[in-house]
């Protein structure tokens, strides 16, 4: 099998789960939650009484002037509460991923296609990535507005980093909502495993914060959360590029196996 | 094309195929038939390479169908249990997407799609969802996605279970014009499926194989006596005794009045021997004697009385021919006699009412 028949194959998956994505309503009731809570977040964190400028202009009148970057300030409080929103919305988004293909039957198809596993596992993961981060465009659009105003005006580069740090992040846990949707034909008892495994990775952060010594260094290295708020601080730390990529590449894998470990204890 | 030996699999402790070995030749249809829970449809989803066998091997297209599963795979269409179906796809769509994962190139897929749905009765269907199509459209589009990449062996499983007797008919139709290009590998519990449209039937029962034949010589192996049935107007016993002096006549039975369609009828049943055709002699003799004949109708003897004298033989011997086992024997016959009697009536045959 030639690599351009496997790229033609991941194209073929991608297609049809994005198009699938695009036709649900669900993924319509998805995005019009995020988008609600998520633009009354940056309202509430720019403009509230108790929002940021708000909070800068008491301090000025006051006499003692913060001395803070108002818009790095904005940009890493608001993409810490996105990663938070996304954390209830992403298990919706993953959940029906392999489920609804065993509940239709139609894994049976693509377990009789020339196609392996990890085509159909990739295919998958760059769709559901791929509506994720359409998801966050309009976000993105309103941040640039507020942004705009920003003197003097902020790094290109930070904003980048900051949304490349969110898609890796909701990347590293669609890879494991993926396997763990491949588990099981029920998409609720989909949703309800990859949102206990959020919280799982809630959990480790704290612990990993809450130890001392080499122990909790080890745990807090591998929560996902803590390498977030790097990169919502403009930090690109190789370390955290590659525990990203590696939840991602585990998820990948495990998703494969367990479809090809589906074929041998199905009765 | 396909072969297939000694292959056994068992789920946990349960055994669900034990020892089957056959063969299909290029270009034939073989019919797979059997009970529910003979073992069908793990033999097919074997051969597709969906399940590894316990043991044996498995041959199609000379590919072995899991150590070169992928070859394997290139080479077949396979219509599983259920019509693997995206309901919210087209069916152009959905045909587009079965052509690029099963390797159809770009150029090709169009014309392929095309001829797929026209080969299946899609053509005006073309543009609608799948979740708006009834039962019947969705088995068929299960058939188009399984022949759109024009694979040499084609897997289907039950293809006309939930269909109207019209489309069963169009679906058997179709599946005829495939063979020759294409070998064909169909599994039902429908009997006179397989008689209409296979080459050779192979009847499993309870994970055996009971038999492999031609239908036709399936039927002449077993096939005694044949029967008339015989409707006249006038003195039964003047009937009886005309019949029964004919030559190569076994015996006359009367049947039940009640069948009879009008006051003064009466029926009987003519056995005679299967190599003689006493057809013609039977209308003569009821004129002669000043009867009226109101119908004569031939019952072959049919795939149904074959499949129940194997499977019940093979399920007494199985188990020792211990009561229970007899029993458990005869209640699998009674399951698939009502599925043979809904498939005869359901299809356009010879063997009329004889059930009843």
């Amino acid at each position: 099998m030639t690599i351009n028949t496997v790229i033609a194959n991941v194209i073929a998956i991608y297609r049809r789960e994005l198009q699938t994505y695009f036709f649900s309503p669900l993924s319509y009731v998805v995005a019009t939650i995020f988008w609600l809570i998520g633009g009354f977040f940056l309202v509430v964190a720019l403009l509230s009484p108790a929002g940021l400028i708000a909070q800068v202009a008491a301090a000025d009148q006051s006499g003692f002037p913060a001395n803070v970057d108002v818009a790095y300030e904005f940009l890493k409080g608001y993409l810490g509460l996105l990663g938070s929103l996304s954390m209830f919305i992403l298990p919706m988004l993953s959940m029906g991923l392999y489920a609804d293909e065993r509940k239709l039957g139609t894994l049976e198809l693509l377990a009789t296609s020339p196609i392996t596993n990890w085509a159909v596992a990739l295919g998958k993961f760059l769709a559901v990535l791929t509506f994720y981060t359409s998801l966050l465009l309009p976000i993105m659009l309103c941040e640039a507005i507020a942004l705009s105003a920003s003197d003097p005006p902020i790094q290109p580069l930070v904003l980048f980093l900051g949304h490349l740090g969110l898609v890796l992040l909701a990347g590293g846990i669609l890879s494991l909502g993926m396997f763990i949707s491949s588990l099981t034909e029920s998409t609720v008892l989909a949703a309800i495993m990859t949102f206990g495994l959020v919280l799982l990775l809630w959990v480790v952060d704290l612990v990993g914060q809450a130890l001392q010594g080499g122990l909790g260094e080890a745990v807090a290295h591998l929560s996902l959360l803590r390498h977030y708020t790097e990169f919502t601080q403009g930090i690109l730390d190789l370390s955290s590029l590659t525990l990203f990529v590696s939840y991602i590449v585990l998820g990948l894998f495990l998703t494969a196996q367990s479809i090809e470990a589906l074929r041998f204890q199905r009765s | 094309m396909i072969e297939v030996e000694q292959l056994s699999k068992t789920y946990g402790t349960t055994e669900a195929i034990r020892d089957v070995t056959f063969g299909v030749e290029p270009g034939e249809i073989l019919g797979f038939l059997g009970p529910n829970g003979a073992g069908k449809t793990t033999t097919m989803r074997i051969l597709a390479g969906y399940l590894p066998a316990s043991s044996g091997t498995a041959r199609v297209a000379n590919y072995e169908v899991h150590t070169e599963s992928m070859a394997v795979r290139q080479n077949i269409g396979y219509l599983p249990e259920s019509p693997p179906l995206y309901p919210e796809m087209t069916v152009a769509g959905f045909l587009h997407f079965v052509g690029r994962i099963k390797g159809v190139s770009a150029g090709d897929r169009p014309q392929r799609v095309t001829s797929a749905l026209e080969r299946c009765g899609l053509a005006d269907k073309r543009d609608v969802l799948i979740r708006k199509l009834s039962k019947g459209y969705r088995q068929r589009v299960g058939i188009a996605q399984a022949i759109v990449h024009d694979p040499p062996v084609i897997i289907l499983d039950e293809p006309t279970v939930g269909l109207d007797p019209r489309q069963i008919i169009e679906v058997r139709h179709l599946i005829k014009s495939l063979a020759g290009q294409h070998t064909i590998i169909l599994s039902t519990h429908i009997l006179p499926e397989v008689s209409m449209t296979c080459d050779r039937v192979t009847i499993i029962n309870r994970g055996r194989i009971v038999a492999t034949d031609s239908p036709e010589d399936l039927r002449a192996r077993l096939a005694g006596e044949t029967t008339y049935e015989v409707e006249i107007q006038g003195d039964p016993r003047v009937a009886q005794q005309q019949l029964s002096t004919l030559a190569n006549i076994n015996r006359v039975e009367p049947m039940a009045d009640q069948g009879a369609t009008g006051p003064g009828r009466h029926r009987f049943l003519v056995t005679a021997p299967s190599t003689t055709d006493p057809g013609s002699a039977i209308a003569s003799a009821v004129v002669q004697a000043g009867l009226g004949l109101f119908e004569l109708k031939r019952d072959r003897v049919s795939l149904e009385d074959v499949f129940i004298n194997l499977t019940a033989v093979d399920g007494v011997a199985a188990t020792g021919e211990t009561e229970d086992g007899a029993e458990a024997a005869v209640s699998s016959v009674d399951s698939f006699q009502a599925h043979a009697a809904a498939g005869n009536s359901a299809a356009v045959t010879d063997q009329g009412e004889n059930a009843e």
